[in-house]
């Protein structure tokens, strides 16, 4: 009698880790950047793949279109998650960076005819030299008042974009900026588009990796848990956040860059707060300190609201409220909530079973 | 010397608006007073007064003070629900958390609003007629000298309810020291509760004075919120007195400007001050009695 | 002389913290601060470590000044400190903990840190290997994967310290590293700190244990409403009149 319960636990057991398995090889697991043994692993082959694959088996162009905007606001979300996930540090002006790279790649693309491939990089750059100068002096704040002087310094952006019209069109904006090219490669469909977004989305996941499990990387999280402790060790907490802000920020300008080839259109309505915002949720909702997490996030985020806008004047509060019972729900992040719930069920029913097992 | 002749006039609206960003600041001060939260639908809050006001005005047929009166109490029902229902269920959460939900609680608020009343601006009628009278070549409103009655009553209550009252002191203990408060049995939630309350009720009233002297919006929450929230730090986080002064050199200096700089740029005037006053005084003027000791 | 305070005044709202303070600590010895709670120890760690600045007086560290130097460029000079309200890194497992320790050794830009150019693997490998070591030292080898956060309290400490030697100090800094700790893991923790002074380390500890720092200390500074009551030898400084009533009869 004992033999047999026990063999029948030993099968079950054997398809309960089975289920953990491969829900492990979807979902992210909750403490993984904690453990920086960080190399190409089977997840990130599998995430590959599944990218490469999904726009050729689902071939929808409003599909490919959605995926193109996820895939901007996924490098967006991957920069602000360095200096919100990994430093710890708020930012609710991100959006002014992207605007930064925006103009940057349509001034020297329509005006100076630069080939994007150079405009591309000149963003970054740009973005990144923007939040050098004002990261110096405002990093010093915490919390509610970085948010505030960060948010400032996006409404500052979009005052000057506004009241400069020589310079960037003003309201209007600058329209007709040329599809990315590279080599004679022109990125004019959605599908290409796709895996030119995609295809740098994984270089600066790449990227992100090396560097959170660096020296660089630890020194974030420091400051994050300890600004004493990071100091007493040698760090120049000052530095380091900047230097995570200035890295977000250059994420921002590259995926600006991006927005502006892909879209041939720059305009000031598309940086405002409601971008930084929705940039924050990703990497919220994506589960902080964690690189996988806010690129599920921003397609989750990009697909709610193309989904919500068929409700016209309701979309708006349908997403106000959504969004409140997302934070209320799952304060840190859908898929490490949703991991541990699923968890906790699976062993339930394991125990349930189990339980019923022993009770005969 | 054309743009010199204007500045008494800029003055006098400079002052106008001053007592309105001072109102919205004294809002958020209410709040900051009781929790650490700091709550972005503020702005939305003065909106809503406006347009509850316009749409029972209007759209009711009450009289004007009746109107006011229900405008108030349905805003300050709407403060208490958002402590409810969004504040409440995440009082462990972490900043960045409480900061997008009192961001999502704005953008619903905001376009409900557009939603149930329309998305055309609106304004109210003035309280006595539309005749403003002369004084020493400058035409003055009533309604501005309603709004700076408004702040000084608004000021002075909210100031002996915390710094002469039980509840107010037992508000204060649960700002400061929140695991104090609650040991010494003072229920910090329901602090919290009743401050969003009263700051509820502080916006709308300042939302009721405002709207005859410009448009309400529906989006014109956030702009109105943010800038009292500067107000409030300009002035020094946290104190009363702090947020009529900084309301009041807030909207004269934003009013100023407009005579010497493209009239474009007057909204990000008071984000550059924002800048430099967190950078070269985060206390702010009177200096602030919470940055120092919450590392701020 | 590896560290030297010379005349230290710090003032809180008036209150008088810090009187002038003046000591010395010598190279390879073992220095203990001592005084009743609220005496101004904790202060004068602030002050060398450069977390607040003195409002007059000198400190010196191998005859150069660091006073008012930012905090992690006096540790970068080889000042090391543990806290008295534990600051390990909870996000961190214990010898990542370590590895962040050494961040001013390691050494790498970030371009190259998020390029992972062949030198700064190399690095890392040699880092981790010395953390390991660190580790062992310490006995935390054990729980090199765990969590800081997921360690007891005594296992706290004791990362604390691993993670000021990462940084190479010359002098560890040790702000009361057998609070709250049961006498057997006191008694052990002194061993291991015996033995780092052995291999050359200077110490100067905040501790309330009297034996602990009678058995562990060269020379003892007693402290007591922010003057120096006395200082000089353990046994001297044991039979001192004034520190036997700052101790005992005050009570």
């Amino acid at each position: 009698m004992v033999d047999q319960v026990q063999k029948e636990f030993r099968k079950r057991d054997l398809l309960y880790s089975g289920a953990l398995w491969l829900l492990s090889l979807i979902l992210p697991d909750p403490q993984l950047h904690y453990r920086r043994e960080y190399r190409i692993r089977k997840r990130d082959l599998f995430y590959l793949s599944v990218l490469l694959l999904l726009p050729l088996i689902w071939k929808d162009v409003h599909f490919h279109h959605l995926m193109v905007l996820a895939g901007i606001h996924g490098i967006l979300a991957l920069g602000l998650t360095l200096f919100l996930g990994y430093a710890g540090q708020i930012s609710l002006g991100h959006a002014a960076f992207f605007g930064i790279g925006s103009y940057t790649t349509a001034i020297l693309t329509t005006r100076y005819a630069i080939p994007s491939f150079f405009a591309f990089w000149a963003s970054g750059l740009a973005a990144s030299f923007f939040a050098y100068l004002i990261g110096k002096p405002i990093l010093k704040l915490k919390g509610y008042f970085l948010a505030l002087a960060t948010l400032g310094f996006g409404e500052i952006f979009l005052v000057m974009v506004r009241e400069s019209p020589g310079l960037t069109g003003g309201v209007i904006g600058i329209f007709n900026i040329p599809f990315f090219s590279l080599a004679g490669l022109v990125f004019d469909t959605y599908l290409k588009q796709y895996y030119l977004v995609w295809g740098v989305l994984s270089g600066l996941v790449l990227f992100s990796k090396n560097l959170v499990r660096s020296r660089i990387g630890r020194a974030f999280l420091a400051v994050a848990s300890s600004e004493d402790g990071a100091s007493a060790v040698g760090i120049d907490v000052g530095r380091v956040k900047l230097a995570a802000f200035v890295i977000g920020a250059s994420f921002a300008g590259l995926a600006g860059s991006l927005f502006a080839s892909v879209m041939s259109i720059a305009n000031p309505e598309t940086f405002s707060l409601n971008l930084s915002v929705l940039i924050v949720m990703m990497v919220i909702l994506g589960g902080m300190g964690n690189l996988y997490g806010p690129i599920a996030g921003a397609i989750f985020l990009t697909c709610l609201i193309d989904g919500l806008s068929r409700y016209q004047a309701y979309s708006l509060p349908i997403y106000g409220v959504i969004l409140i019972l997302l934070l209320i729900f799952f304060p840190d992040g859908i898929g490490t909530r949703l991991r541990v719930r699923v968890i906790y069920l699976i062993s339930y029913w394991g125990r349930k079973k189990r339980r019923e097992k022993v009770e005969i | 010397m054309e743009t010199w002749s204007y500045i008494p006039q800029l003055l006098i609206s400079g002052i106008t608006f001053g007592a309105i960003y001072a109102l919205v600041g004294l809002g958020f001060v209410t709040i900051a007073r009781a929790s650490q939260i700091i709550n972005f639908a503020q702005g939305d809050f003065v909106m809503l007064g406006g347009m509850m006001t316009f749409f029972l005005l209007k759209g009711a047929g009450l009289s004007y003070p009746l109107a006011g009166i229900f405008a108030v109490a349905i805003v300050i029902l709407i403060g208490f629900l958002l402590h409810l229902l969004v504040i409440y269920p995440l009082r462990k959460a972490s900043l960045p958390i409480l900061l997008m939900a009192t961001l999502g609680a704005s953008l619903f608020l905001s376009s409900t609003s557009a939603l149930l009343f329309g998305t055309l601006p609106k304004s109210l009628p003035p309280f006595l007629g539309r005749s403003s009278f002369e004084m020493g070549g400058v035409s003055i409103s009533p309604q501005s000298l309603f709004v700076l009655g408004a702040t000084f009553l608004v000021l002075l209550s909210l100031y002996f309810l915390s710094h002469r009252t039980f509840l107010g002191k037992a508000m204060e203990a649960s700002s400061t020291d929140p695991l104090g408060a609650d040991l010494s049995g003072i229920s910090r939630n329901l602090m919290i509760f009743l401050a969003f309350g009263v700051s509820a009720g502080v916006g709308s009233i300042a939302g009721i004075f405002i709207t005859p002297v410009f448009y309400v919006n529906y989006y014109s929450g956030t702009l109105i919120g943010l800038k009292g929230f500067i107000a409030a730090v300009l002035g020094g986080w946290g104190k009363h007195g702090g947020a009529i002064l900084g309301g009041f050199v807030l909207g004269v200096v934003e009013s100023l400007s407009v005579a010497f700089i493209p009239s474009g740029y007057k909204d990000g005037v008071a984000f550059v001050i924002l800048l430099l006053i967190l950078h070269f005084r985060p206390k702010g003027i009177l200096g602030s009695p919470f940055i120092d000791s919450r590392r701020w | 002389m590896l560290l030297s305070v010379e005349g230290i005044v710090k003032h809180y709202d008036g209150v008088r913290a810090l009187n002038h303070i003046s000591f010395q600590v010598r190279k390879g010895t073992v220095k203990g601060l001592m005084g009743p709670n609220g005496a101004g120890k904790s202060t004068l760690f602030h002050l060398i470590s450069g977390v607040e600045r003195p409002d007059s007086g000198r400190i010196c560290f191998k005859e150069k000044e660091i006073t008012g130097l930012p905090t992690h460029e006096i540790s970068r000079l080889g000042v090391g400190r543990t806290f008295q309200t534990l600051q390990v890194w909870g996000n961190m497992t214990v010898v990542e903990n370590v590895l962040t320790g050494m961040h001013s050794v390691i050494r790498g830009g970030l371009l190259s840190c998020g390029l992972s150019l062949p030198w700064i693997k190399k690095r890392e490998e040699a880092a981790m290997k010395e953390a390991k070591d660190i580790l062992e030292l310490l006995g935390l080898f054990g729980r090199w994967k765990w969590f800081a956060s997921q360690l007891s309290y005594g296992e706290q400490r004791r990362l604390e310290i691993a993670r000021a030697l990462a940084a190479k100090p010359e002098i560890l800094l040790l702000d009361e590293p057998a609070a709250g700790l049961t006498y057997p893991e006191a008694k052990q923790l002194a061993d291991r700190l015996l033995r780092l002074r052995k291999a050359g380390l200077t110490l100067f500890l905040i501790e309330h244990h009297m034996g602990m720092v009678m058995g562990m200390a060269d020379e003892v500074a007693v402290l007591n409403n922010g003057e120096l009551l006395a200082e000089g030898p353990p046994d001297v400084v044991k039979n001192n009149p004034l520190v036997i009533e700052a101790y005992m009869v005050r009570r």
